[in-house]
């Protein structure tokens, strides 16, 4: 039985979906293959249409290239960034398996531009290790990176090398007091402000792989945001991250519906903001817990060990 | 930003001068041409404006109508344009309000150009390291103004591109992807922030463009304008983009480890006009910054716009009576050199 207000936000959803299969980042523009890849991922959570589904799923392979990558749109094949998203929605469809293993190899082959770190004293973060751009040829990045380990670890790569070292990138990018902003540590020796955007997609990246005890003070950080969070991104993927590790609030309906009430203050969402929050609601232990392959129930951990 | 520009007079020179000019360097013919060139060629010039605020609370809707009284934009010029103002939102922290371009700062803009008959005024940022561009708008205390006042805003970094030839030059990109929207107004405004900038020296009404660039296609942050150079990314963008104002909250501006770091300095100043390189380097000159020294300033003189003070007809303030040093920090390389050497 799904609740009144995520009912009709689906169903919102749902008449988003154009001839072609696929959504649009806002009603009435053209569809595009991240804002697909959200609807997808948020109505297959609740088990909603899987008809739509399905035509959204097609409309994504009707845009992956030859070499695997799913990008922003077919005439900025650089900005390959929404790859892991088509990745999460293809799965566990046996229609898709080729297209979401030749993304797969596109995400294991793909990187950054890296370098050895030209002076700790301008940059403080180690700029070799490898992780993942969100645009070709440019430096890794935090969200980019965690959207590719969760991808990865979903189809079952938790031990592969790139996996490793995109964990390692993110250990390293985490700033001292706990959380994570757009990748970068110090500069100039300033220690920049952590973001909560940012910690909350990097802690569920981490999840399930690393020792609690190297992110607890990032875990600290957001448990203290989360109150103050009410806007989609920032609330819904604090509420993944923090259930990735055991920790998603009582409250998550309740902040859910609050957040979704805003719409009356700022208008109405775009559809990658309103399939987070639905996820966030029935993904009871983080994104990766609506999915098959890893584990559905991380152990509750106390993050005051 | 081109149609503002103006071509002055030729400079005057006797004949003995020019003679003397040609001689020059061993009276080369060639050298005596380009040395003529530069001298006689028409110079680009134009008018900025400085209008003191001492804080926020100050009636800036009216100070910036001022502004375009005294720079000769009218009614008739503004009534039924569509008007974007894209203001500078990087990372809002409650509190620091240097950071950002004051709420109260894109609320008198927006006031002053309706109250000149625009037709519409939407705000549009795409914040250069946040996704969550409605928390950047709480934050920094823009969604109550935007609330309040009924004011549109749109998240320039989500939006549709529409690819457009680059006209700068000036890196190796031979297009930009610009939001949609910017082709759907009429008029784009820099709604900066005054402050230092630890890669670019001072970031001003020019560098500030760098968020109009959807991070969809460029990132967060938008590495690939920093991988193809920022000063030469700066100066391509305006160069496509073409931005007819620029308003610079200077009323309390940051300086020393700037775009975000630095500390909160009070200049008490709107820095306005038409032409952006020209408004830029007179804000440098406030903050004690030889505008010469800023790469991008000093590859758009007399190609965007002019930079040189004789060049600048100044209205309202003059730059030395609200003439306050910003710090500048030695250890970055970006502001070794900056400080302009006398008043």
């Amino acid at each position: 039985m799904i609740q009144k207000q995520f009912r009709h936000a689906l169903e919102l959803l749902q008449s988003w979906q154009q001839p072609n299969g696929g959504f649009p980042y806002y009603s009435g523009e053209e569809a595009r293959p991240d804002a697909t890849a959200w609807a997808i991922i948020s109505m297959s959570a609740f088990e909603f249409d899987p008809e739509s589904c399905n035509r959204g799923r097609a409309y994504l392979a009707s845009q992956q290239a030859d070499d695997g990558r799913v990008s922003i749109s077919v005439s900025h094949p650089e900005a390959s960034w929404p790859t892991p998203l088509a990745i999460f929605a293809w799965e566990s469809i046996p229609q898709y398996q080729e297209a979401q293993s030749r993304a797969v190899d596109y995400l294991i082959g793909f990187t950054g531009r890296h370098f050895p770190t030209p002076d700790p004293s301008i940059i403080g973060h180690d700029t070799a290790i490898l992780g993942w751009p969100w645009i070709a040829d440019t430096h890794s990045w935090v969200v980019p990176t965690s959207l590719a380990l969760l991808a990865l670890k979903m189809v079952g790569l938790s031990t592969h090398p790139r996996v490793i070292a995109g964990q390692q990138m993110l250990i390293n990018r985490q700033l001292t007091d706990g959380g994570w902003n757009f990748g970068s540590t110090t500069v100039f020796m300033r220690e920049l402000h952590p973001l909560p955007e940012c910690s909350a997609i990097a802690l569920q990246a981490l999840a399930a792989t690393t020792p609690i005890r190297e992110v607890k003070r990032s875990l600290d950080y957001l448990l203290h945001e989360l109150p103050h969070l009410r806007t989609p991104i920032s609330l819904g993927w604090a509420l993944l991250g923090l259930g990735a590790w055991g920790l998603r609030p009582t409250t998550t309906e309740e902040l859910v519906r609050a957040s979704l009430q805003l719409q009356e203050r700022y208008g109405p969402y775009p559809l990658p903001s309103l399939a987070l929050l639905l996820c966030a609601v029935k993904a009871s232990h983080g994104l990766h817990s609506l999915f098959r392959s890893l584990p559905q129930e991380t152990p509750v951990s106390s993050i005051h060990n | 930003m081109t149609t503002s520009l103006k071509h002055t007079e030729q400079p005057t020179l006797s004949r003995r001068q020019l003679l003397q000019a040609c001689l020059v360097g061993g009276g080369l013919a060639v050298s005596g041409f380009s040395l003529l060139h530069w001298l006689t060629a028409p110079r680009l010039t134009a008018h900025t404006f400085i209008g003191q605020a001492e804080t926020y609370d100050t009636d800036l809707a009216k100070l910036i109508r001022q502004g375009f009284q005294e720079l000769g934009i009218t009614p008739l010029e503004i009534k039924g344009k569509r008007i974007l103002l894209k203001p500078n939102l990087v990372e809002p922290h409650q509190s620091l309000s240097h950071i950002n371009t004051h709420p109260l700062v894109v609320r008198g803009a927006v006031e002053a150009f309706l109250s000149l008959g625009a037709t519409s005024v939407v705000v549009a940022e795409g914040p250069g390291h946040r996704h969550d561009t409605l928390l950047v708008l709480e934050e920094s205390g823009l969604a109550d103004v935007l609330y309040e006042d009924h004011i549109s805003f749109r998240d320039l970094n989500t939006m549709e591109g529409v690819v457009m030839p680059n006209l700068g030059g000036q890196t190796w990109m031979a297009s930009l992807t610009l939001p949609r929207i910017v082709k759907e107004v009429d008029w784009v405004v820099s709604l900066a922030k005054m402050k230092t900038h630890h890669w670019a020296g001072a970031t001003l009404s020019m560098k500030n463009f760098f968020g109009v660039m959807p991070g969809n296609y460029y990132g967060w942050p938008k590495n690939v304008l920093h991988q193809a150079g920022i000063p030469q990314s700066i100066l391509d963008i305006n160069a496509t983009l073409k931005p007819h104002f620029a308003i610079v909250d200077g009323i309390i501006g940051m300086e020393g480890d700037g775009p975000i770091m630095g500390a909160p300095v009070q200049s008490g100043v709107l820095v306005m006009g038409r032409n952006l390189p020209a408004v830029d380097a007179t804000c440098c000159r406030i903050m004690g910054i030889n505008p010469d020294k800023i790469e991008y300033l000093r590859k758009a003189d007399q190609w965007l716009g002019p930079i040189q003070e004789s060049l600048i007809e100044q209205r309202g303030e003059s730059w030395r009576t609200v003439h306050r040093p910003f710090a500048l920090v030695p250890e970055i390389p970006a502001h070794q050199g900056l400080r302009s050497s006398k008043l």
